[in-house]
This record gives C-alpha cells, structure tokens and sequence, in this order.
C-alpha cells in the first residue's frame, strides 16, 4: 500500500494504482479525453494534468498514466492545474467547438468559448482513441496516424479504403468529436447491428441489455458479432467491467426441469413486408409495420417517442395507415383475420395526431371490425371527433415519389381511383405463428392448424386445452388475438393446470392400454408405435410397461403388437364383440319391427 | 588481422603500434570533415598522395585524411607534423608549393598562415591560433591527428587501452565509482549524471540489457556528434564497450542518421575492425565480456533524438516519444532494460579511465566536469567546433575563441542548447557555461548549439525562426505542443507581419506555461524556450512590434520601408538595376523613387548604395 496527500487529505491506495484511478477511488474527479480503461494510457490530450509535488518540486503530470508515489502530495484542482487545464481544454475546444465531451469539460472549467479559431477541417482532437482500439485491442490496424506537428492525421494506409478494416466500429463509437466515420475507412458494406427490441429502427452494440425491464436485468453478449467470438481480439468490455462480471466461457446450459403440466405461449411474429411487394416489398425505408410505429412511439423507443421518419428523421405530415395487409387475403397470403389490426390502428392513428397535431392519419381499410367492449366507441371517437380520415378500399401500390410516397387506391365508397401522397406508411401486417412454433408442436406432439396456428381439444369447449395431456394453450400461439383475450385465455390455463394439480391425480380416458406381462415377447414394436412416449421396456419385469398418465388411448400399440399381449381397457376383444353383437341386435329388433 | 587473443597480445600491438608511428616523424594531415569535404578537401589529399608518390617521397613523409578539427570556417585545412604548422583555405593548386617548401624545405608558406582577424598577427603553428589556444580539446582532440578508417592510428593514440585495462582489473562497480567519481553528465542535452543512468540500468533484474548510442543530432546547426563519428568512430565504440560492460549489456546499437553517410560508413568500418580484431564480438579479448554493435540508420527526425523515440524507431515503430516514467533504464529498447547515451557522452569515458576520474573532475565547475562541445556559428568572426571546459564565461567563447563579432557590430545575444534554447543577452554573458547557470538564465547546454547574434538581429523573428523548427520538428502527438507550440507561433508571425495586438505578451506566456507544464517529452517541453527568454530580455522589441509597428532592427518585412534619401542619393543607378521588383524608378543623375506597392524589402538596394542613399525605417 501506498500513502500520499490526494488535494490534503492523507489517502492509501495499492502500489501501481495511477492518480486517475486512485482520485476516483477516493471521489475526486478529474477530467480526462485521451484516457479509456481499456487501453494503456495514451497520455496526449493532456487535460487529467494534476500537480505533484516530490520533495518539495511541483511538476505536473497526466494522472492517467502517473502511478502515485509515496509520499508525495496530488493536487487535482489547485490554481495552476486549472489554469494548464484551462488553456489546453481552449486549444482542443479551438478543433471540436461542436463535441459534447470537450464542451462539457470546458464548461466545467468555465469556458464557453474558444479565444482560438479552428485551424482544421475536420473536428478531430487526435486523442487516438480511434487508433489505439484498431491497433491494440481489435488488433487490425486499418487506421493510424500520419504526418506529423499540426499536420498530424488519422487516416487509413495512403489515405485509401481499408482491406483490413472489419468494419467493427469500435473506432467510431471511441470517437469523443464524431468525425470518426466507418465508411470513410472501409468500402465493404457495413452491416449495422439492429436492435430486435426496437424493430431494426435503431442499431444496439453486441453487449446490451435485450430491453428495458428484461428479466435478469442483465447484459447479455451477441456471439454472432462479438469481435471476441469472431476474431479472438478485443476484451473490451472485460476490461471495463469493473465487478469483473463478463465471462467469454460461459455457455448456454439446457436445464432440465420435471413439470406436470406446460402452458404454451409462444406468442406471434408479423407476416413479412418483404412479401408484399406490392407495397415495396421492404426496399421503402419509411413504409414500416404496425410493430414499429409502436416503438417510434414508445418513450424508450429509437426516437424517444418522436414520431419521425426512419429514413431522415423528419417529421411525417401524413401517415397512412393499411389494414389487413396479409390478412383475409386467401388467393395470396393468409386467408383469416388477424383481429388486432382494426383497433390498434384506430391507437396509433389517435397518438400519432397527439404527437404531431398538424399531422394526418390516413387510414385505408376494407370494413373495421370492433368487436370488443367500448371497441366501437373508441373507433367512433377517433374518426369523428380526432378527424382521423377512414378511405375504404385496399391499396394496390405504394410508389416512391421524391421524398414521399403516393399511394394508389380505389375508393370503394365512390367506385373512384384515388391517389394519396404521404410522408410514411404503416402496414397492419397479419399475425403469423411465431418462427419455430409448429417445429415445437411436432415435438410436443401438439397438432397444428392450416396456418400453423396450434390447435385446441375443441374449439367451445374446451379452448385451452390441446390435444396432448398436461398441455395448454395461450394467447397467440394458438390464434391471433389481442390483449384481453390472451390474458383471459392464458388464466384460463393457469387455472386448469392448477385444477389439475388440486387434484392430485389425472382423469385417464377409460380404454387406456395395458400389458400383459407373461405374454410380452419385450420385442418393443409397441414403444415405437406409441405417439406420446407412455411405453418403455422395464428390465426387470421384463416386460414393457405403460404410464396410465401419459397413455391417451389411441390404441395404436395394440395394433401393432404381434403377441396380443398389449390390451385396451374397456375394449379388450370380448367387449369389443358384445357391442359389436349389441349393435347387430339392435339392427336385428329395427329390421324385425319394421 | 588476427584476433587478440588476450589482453598480453593487445598490450605487445600496442607497443609495435606506437614504435612504428615515432619513426615517421615528419608528415601532413588534411581535415575531411564535412566541412572541409565540401570545400575541397577530397582534391586536396589526393593531390598530396600524388606530389609525394611522384617526388617518390610517400614512404618518409606519410599524408593522411583525418576527421574534422573544428575551424570549418578555414577548410579545407593542412596541418604538417610534427611541427603542426598550420595551413588554411588550401587548394589543390597550392599543393606541391606545400610539399617542395614545407615538407622537403622546412619553410612555412605565408601566404597560407591564418592571420589573427584581432592582431591581424600571421599565425603559423595549430597551438597558437587564438580559436585553438583557448580551446581544451580532450575528446576532439585526436580528431586531427588520425585516419578514422586506420584503426592503428587510434590505437597509436592509446585507444582501446582503457578497455583493456577494465576487462584486466576493473569489476564493473569499479568502472561506475571511477565515472561517478568524475562526475560525467550527459552530453545529449539534459545533462544527467552518467554513472546514476549506468547504476539504474544494471541494477535491473530483466535482461538483456541493451546500450545505445544517440547519434541522431537533430539540432540544426550542429556537427559535434557528427565529426566524432567520422573523425573518431572507436573513441565511441570503446567508450560503449566500457559502458556495455559496467552495465552488463552485450548488445548495443549507435543509432545515426542516414543522412550522415560518412559517419555511417566509418563507424561500420571501425565496428568491422573492432570486431576482426577482438576488441568488439565475442569473448574479447579472450574474456567473458562480449558485445555486438549495430548500427540503426534513423531517417532524420528531429524528435527521434529524444530517447524514448529513438527506441521507438529502432523497434521500427513510428518515431514518437512515449510518457516516461517508466524510463528506459527501467524499460527500454523492447521492453528491457536500456541505457542509451550521447555520441560524446560515450567518447568521453575511455579518457576518464586512462586518466582518471580525479583528472576529469579537476576540469569544470563544482556540477559540470569536464568539457563541451560547442558549434560556434551566428555572427561571430570564428565559426567552428570548439570544445572547452565546463566553467568558460560565454564572453571568453564568444570573444576569444570566436573572434567577436564581425564587422564591429555589437554583440546582442547568444542562444546556447539547439532550437529550444533560450537567447541570453549580452549583459549575461559573464555566466559560466554550466548546466544550472545556462538553466537559470532560462536557456540549456543541450548538445552544444551556440548562435551568436548582433544587433541587427530581431529577436522576435528569432524566436519565430528557431518556433517554427520545433513546430515543423514536432511529432504532433501530445496537445500542448501541437496545437500550443503552433499557435505560438501563429501569433509570433502576426507579430513580425505587423498584426501584433494588445494582450499577445501575455497569451504568448500562458500558452509557454502550459506547452512548458503539460507537453509530453522534452521537445514541447522546451520549445517555448525561445519565446519565453526573448520576452524576458528583449520585451521592448515585442512592444516595438505590436504597439508602434515597427522593427527595432529593421529585420521584419511588414514592419520596414525602403526609400530614398534624396540629399545622399546621386542618381547612380545601382539600385534601380539592383531591384529584382523593379520597384526603383529614375534617370541618370536624377533623385531616385521606390516604388512602395512593388517593393519586396528585399534590401538589395539598401546593399547596394554606396552613397547612404537608401534608408530603411
Ligand atoms: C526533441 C529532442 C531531441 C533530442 N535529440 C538528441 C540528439 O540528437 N542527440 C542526443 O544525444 N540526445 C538528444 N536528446 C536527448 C535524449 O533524449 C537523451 O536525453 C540523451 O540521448 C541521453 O544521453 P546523455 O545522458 O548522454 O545526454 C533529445 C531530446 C529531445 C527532447
Ligand atoms: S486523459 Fe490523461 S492525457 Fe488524456
């Protein structure tokens, strides 16, 4: 341990600690630009200068690189620090006059402006940021310094696009000013990170917390483009995290849990816009899906609420709205109605006017269905008194036109073709069955409908319930519907399988199977044949046994068995052949009496 | 040439060395130094090899091409031994007269002599020039006396006696006391004290340990390390060798310029030889010690001298300083432990240990020992190398040595240490030249510039002139010196260009404080030197300049006019045919005009006038 004097108060920290980080340790602040935890002191902006004074000397020295002396004193703000720190901020503050960072330190210093003027064309500080991550952590070197004294640069080998870069970005998003730009250094094609929570309308790093309240709250890393995963280098964020909680090794463990029942929820996907193609097929940057208009005006979304156009940012005068895009659409897309569009459209039409009052919400649909309680209200609302305008008739195009579009349609109130312009268009794009829910029935042995949607024992009875015992069904993943109704069929469920487990034991169908062990030949025919795994060999008895819980009766098994040896309760042959006598009896006594 | 086995077989060459250099007593040396070279001297030593092989007297009388011996303003320069008669601007012409008067005759050649620029007195021996009386040449010193490819000569001289004698008794503590003792400091600019840089080193637990030599003088101006590595390359190599073993390095590396090609191929002769005779390589001398050289060509940048650059560059890495602490002596060339020193830091040990510690300490003053090497250049009558010991009042080196000032114009400054050393008026030049007092006064010994500048100098143009080598010379990485140095000097040129505004002092002087608090190497460290010693000593002038706009010396363009005095003016013509603008207008034996709107201030008529026709104000 180490003992100085931090700005008079005697403080210890470890031996090697620099002034920087043992001023921090001890709640004082001092302002760095060149300074990253990640990378071994720079040293160059110069503004963490502190004054150390040795023996009596005062000398001063960047504090993040200077590792603490016993014995001496720091002084982290006395007069002449500031007044160093103050003329070296203006000649920085003299390059970027526009970066936040520098202004930030400026103003803490007191400086609203620089008494220099900007020699350079770009508003780069050198802080070397930018180089030091491509060098020392990415280790790929696309950028560096060139020339030298007021010329110095940072600049790619002759000033050319990089083959080397990776077009990581870590050198952009280092960059204190902004003028770090990735397509200045690389031609190849930079694929952003989009964020999936906010529906690609904002890019998101590969450490990130999945969303907002996301259970853990915990960041997780994105292995597909981790520079770690892919190229070995970086560690960045390793370095960085102080409680030292990144671990590369960690993996993705299957954890396996013994339930009694499974309530399935696999919630829903949107039909793509890469299939309408009619409406641009995706290539319209401003022609979003429902789901994305919800995050523009989400107050945590990419534009803080803002409704603003993706591809400039400028605020849409007119939006139009399509309905059953994809829906109730057999000849090409999904022949059912998605059920939400209706009613969240008649929202967002009624938040986008909020937000932007001289806005225009143009909503084209084939009829509106309002079923639901204070539904017709609230829609009656929205056109009559918030002037939300209701075209009926399905659009057959959007076509780009300068900065807007024009969307074609035919009115099928006045029978007239009809061409709107608008700054952006949001499609209701039908409810599909989430990707890799149908592969999740087949493995739970769950069928499915036509559109992939899984099915229910009986649609009025028992509308929870699957085919398969011990699962149930909720909310989407078995029909598209909204809000009220996945949460009423999803307690629906939770109370069945409460039900169940009240009850301690599981109602079977009366003709189970069961085996007769001495004529089991244990030639295992039957467990292949069993849909729902309720047999296996016990090597003891040798004999295949069945689970009366698992076993739905189908009787397949017992077709297949070669010995006779498997046998359906209720139907074994000698019930099987009294109904069949009953029945012929039956017929006998109608024929005879007609 | 056969290896020395051991140091018995060094000590018998040395002897036959030194026999066979009595017998020929008579001979003549011609200085091919740079200077020299380019005035020269190369036709001149093969015009003596070609008198003497065709008097058939090249066997008695032996001419030799020796390295530079400091009066460059003279070359090229002979001097005949063992007489040391002194010869100076000697063409190839003058020649034979040399070798049938001098040689064969005895007789001394007036018309070749120096004669005193003071006394006007015709001097003919080397001792008695008054540029040479006044010097102490210690390590310079063989420097005319030797064939720097002719390792004999060296070895003549005692070279390699010193090694010898360490490898024979000394353990390396013994060679650090014997260097502390002496109190050797470096000679690269900082002047820190040798033996502490050497004990730290060898103190390190890592190894290798590695030896460097800096030779890549970046100063303008200056030839010392230069004309040591031409004219004495094994003074060095030994003195590294000595170091190597105290520290216990056996690898070293001389990183030069390669815009010294002589210095390069000389010091790569002298490592050939050194080698072939055992005196460098393995096992020398038949000991343990062993030590390779090599020699790193720099490209000639001025920051690459500082040290932690310099690494930089031999690791082939960009030539940028790097914060220090760590310094190299902890963590140097790739990582290890480095001791790097200065051309003549190193030349100066073998001389400490052949004639001890006591001996150099006796020189100097109380913290600087020993000599310096001074490039004597600027307005004063001698220009040259000089060395002189530590403790000589600038006054002495300026007067006596130097010769005063040229055409009786008075003295107004000397700016010691390299472009960031600071201007010290004439009222100072009592000061004795010592690393503190130099410091005191605000400039530094650095490696050895010294600029003597008259009264026609403006000072603030100087420290523009000496500002815009050190920002063209900066690396740029740090930003005190980049962006602060720069815009010193932005506001430096305004100042000359007649924009000079109120307040500029006193931001010229905040902008110094923080270039000089937060650079981070000793390039933007002493950069404002120039800046910050000519506002101390001459503040009237930058007054001058901004407040009355003009130029006390009449040196910044903006600031003068030329025109014609018309009572003196004859109307001769010669500065109307003078004027490359053709700014001057007039008739024969008319009153001429200058032409404001066209004239350039180049001063070509003010040169001209024979008649104080012109005046400039
Ligand atoms: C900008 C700059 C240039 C330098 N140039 C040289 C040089 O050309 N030669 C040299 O020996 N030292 C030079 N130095 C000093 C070296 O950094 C170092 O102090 C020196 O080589 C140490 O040797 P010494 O102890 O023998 O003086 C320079 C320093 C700076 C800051
Ligand atoms: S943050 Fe310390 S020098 Fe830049």
């Amino acid at each position: 341990m180490i003992t100085f004097k931090l700005n008079g108060t005697e403080v210890e920290v470890e031996e090697g600690t620099t002034i920087l980080e043992a001023a921090k340790e001890h709640g004082v602040e001092i302002p760095t630009l060149c300074y990253h935890p990640a990378f071994e002191p720079y040293q160059v902006c110069r503004v963490c200068l502190v004054e150390v004074i040795k023996d009596g000397q005062s000398k001063l020295v960047p504090s993040c690189g200077y590792k603490v002396e016993e014995g001496t004193e720091v002084l982290t703000h006395s007069e002449l620090v500031l007044k160093r720190r103050r003329t070296i901020v203006e000649l920085i503050l003299a390059e970027a006059p526009n970066s936040e960072r520098v202004l930030a330190i400026a103003k803490d210093l007191g400086i609203e402006k620089s008494r220099f003027e900007s020699k350079r064309e770009k508003e780069c500080i050198l802080c070397g940021l930018c180089v030091n991550a491509c060098n020392d952590i990415i280790k790929v070197g696309a950028i560096g310094f060139a020339k030298r004294g007021t010329q110095r640069e940072i600049t790619t080998p002759y000033g050319e696009f990089s083959d080397v870069c990776s077009t990581c970005g870590a050198c952009a998003s280092l960059c204190p000013t902004g003028v770090i730009k990735v397509e200045e250094i690389s031609d190849s094609e930079i694929k952003p990170i989009l964020s999936e929570f906010d529906a690609n309308l904002s890019q998101r790093p590969c450490i990130y917390v999945p969303f907002p309240q996301a259970v853990p709250n915990r960041p997780v890393i994105d292995r597909e483009n981790c520079m770690y995963f892919k190229t070995g280098e970086c560690r960045i964020c390793e370095i960085v995290c102080q409680p030292e909680a990144i671990k590369y090794d960690q993996d993705e463990e299957i954890t396996e849990e013994e339930v009694g029942a499974v309530i399935v929820a696999t919630g829903y996907d949107l039909y793509p816009i890469e299939r309408m193609k009619e409406y641009g097929g995706g290539e319209y940057t401003d022609v979003i899906d429902g789901l994305q208009f919800e995050r523009l005006l989400s107050a945590s979304g990419p534009t803080q609420g803002e409704v603003r156009r993706p591809s400039d940012g400028r605020i849409p005068k007119r939006v139009a709205f399509f309905a059953c895009v994809g829906s109730r659409d057999p000849e090409h897309h999904c022949s059912y109605c998605s059920k939400i569009c209706c009613m969240y459209m008649v929202k967002h039409a009624l938040l986008y006017k909020e937000r932007v009052p001289d806005g225009e919400p143009v909503i084209f649909s084939i009829d509106v269905r309002t079923s639901g309680k204070g539904y017709e209200e609230f829609y009656t609302r929205a056109k009559e008194e918030a002037g939300i305008i209701y075209i009926r008739g399905k659009p057959s195009r959007i076509i780009k036109e300068g900065d807007g579009y024009e969307v074609w349609a035919i009115n099928t109130v006045t029978g007239k073709q009809i061409r709107v312009r608008c700054d952006m268009v949001v499609l209701s794009t039908a409810i599909i069955p989430t990707v890799g829910a149908p592969e999740l029935a087949r493995e739970m042995r769950i069928p499915v409908d036509e559109h992939g949607f899984l099915s229910e024992v009986h649609p009025k009875l028992r509308p929870v319930e699957s085919l398969v015992r011990g699962f149930f069904l909720a909310g989407c993943s078995q029909a598209p519907k909204d809000i009220p109704d996945t949460v009423a069929q999803a307690s629906a469920a939770a109370s069945k399988v409460l039900e169940m487990f009240a009850r301690g034991e599981i109602l079977a169908e009366p003709h189970i199977v069961w085996v007769d062990e001495d004529k089991c030949a244990t030639c295992k025919v039957c467990i292949d044949a069993c849909p729902y795994e309720a047999r296996e060999l016990d090597e003891e008895k040798k004999a295949v046994v069945v689970s009366d819980a698992l076993c739905q009766g189908c009787g397949c098994c017992v077709a297949a068995c070669p010995t006779g040896a498997t046998r359906q309760k209720n139907l074994d042959d000698e019930q099987l052949s009294r109904m069949v006598e009953a029945i012929f009896e039956q017929e006998k006594e109608h024929s005879g009496s007609d | 040439m056969a290896k020395l086995a051991n140091i018995g077989d060094f000590e018998k060459l040395m002897e036959t060395v030194k026999a066979g250099r009595e017998s020929s007593a008579r001979s003549v040396t011609v200085c091919c130094g740079t200077g020299c070279v380019a005035s020269g001297a190369h036709d001149v030593i093969a015009k003596f090899q070609e008198e003497l092989k065709t008097r058939k007297i090249d066997a008695e009388i032996s001419s030799k091409a020796t390295g530079c011996h400091g009066f460059c303003e003279r070359g090229p320069l002979v001097v005949v031994f063992p007489d040391r008669i002194f010869y100076q601007r000697v063409s190839a012409e003058d020649v034979p007269e040399i070798v049938d008067e001098t040689l064969v005759k005895d007789k001394v050649i007036e018309r070749l002599l120096y004669s005193d620029p003071v006394s006007d007195e015709k001097i003919t021996h080397e001792p008695d020039v008054q540029f040479y009386k006044r010097q102490q040449r210690i390590i310079f010193g063989s420097n005319g006396m030797i064939d720097p490819t002719d390792m004999d000569d060296y070895i003549g001289l005692d070279g390699y006696a010193a090694l010898a004698k360490v490898l024979s008794d000394h353990s390396s503590d013994d060679v650090l006391d014997v260097i502390e003792r002496s109190g050797l400091r470096g000679r690269g600019g900082a002047g820190f004290p040798t033996s502490r840089k050497w004990r730290i080193t060898g103190a390190q637990e890592a190894t290798p340990k590695y030896v460097i030599c800096n030779a890549d003088e970046g100063d303008p101006g200056a030839f010392q390390d230069r004309s040591l590595c031409e004219g004495n390359p094994h003074s060095i190599l030994e003195g590294m060798a000595i170091g190597a073993y105290a520290i216990g390095a056996s690898e070293a590396y001389i990183y030069v310029r390669a815009e010294y090609p002589l210095a390069c191929k000389h010091l790569e002769i002298a490592i050939n030889q050194a080698e072939d005779r055992g005196l460098l390589g393995d096992n020398i001398l038949g000991t343990n010690f062993s030590l390779k050289i090599h020699i790193k060509k720099g490209a000639g940048a001025f920051v690459c001298g500082e040290e932690s650059a310099l690494i930089a560059s031999i690791e082939g890495k960009p030539g940028e300083p790097i914060p220090r602490p760590p310094y190299p002596a902890e963590k140097g060339l790739w990582g290890r432990p480095t001791n790097i020193n200065n051309v003549k830091t190193w030349a100066s040990v073998p001389y400490i240990i052949n004639r001890g510690a006591d001996w150099f300490a006796g020189i100097g003053t109380e913290k600087s020992k020993g000599t310096m090497i001074f490039s004597l250049v600027g307005k004063v009558n001698n220009t040259g190398l000089v060395e002189v010991p530590m403790g000589m009042t600038l006054k002495e080196l300026v007067e006596e040595i130097g010769g005063g000032i040229p055409g009786g114009k008075k003295l107004k400054a000397v700016q010691t240490g390299g472009p960031s050393g600071g201007c010290i008026p004439s009222e100072l030049m009592t000061i004795p030249i010592d690393y503190e007092e130099l410091a005191k006064v605000g400039s530094m010994m650095g490696s050895g510039g010294c600029v003597v500048m008259d009264e026609d100098t403006c000072m603030v143009d100087v420290a523009r002139y000496f500002l815009s080598f050190t920002v063209a010379e900066s690396c740029g990485k740090c930003t005190p010196c980049r962006e602060g140095n720069g815009r010193l000097l932005d506001i430096l040129v305004r100042i000359c260009g007649g924009d000079g505004k109120e307040g500029d002092i006193e931001l010229l002087k905040e902008l110094a404080g923080a270039i000089t608090d937060g650079s981070l190497c000793a390039l933007g460290k002493t950069a404002p030197n120039p800046v910050l010693t000519t506002i101390e000593y001459f503040r009237d002038e930058y007054e001058a300049h901004i407040k009355d706009k003009c130029c006390p010396a009449k040196v910044c363009k903006s600031l003068i006019t030329y025109s014609i005095v018309a009572d003196n003016c004859t109307g001769c013509l010669a500065c109307l045919k003078a004027c490359p603008a053709g700014a001057v207008s007039g008739e024969k034996k008319q009153v001429h005009v200058i032409d404001q709107a066209k004239c350039t201030k180049c001063g070509a008529c003010y040169e001209v006038c024979k008649f104080e026709a012109v005046s400039v104000e």
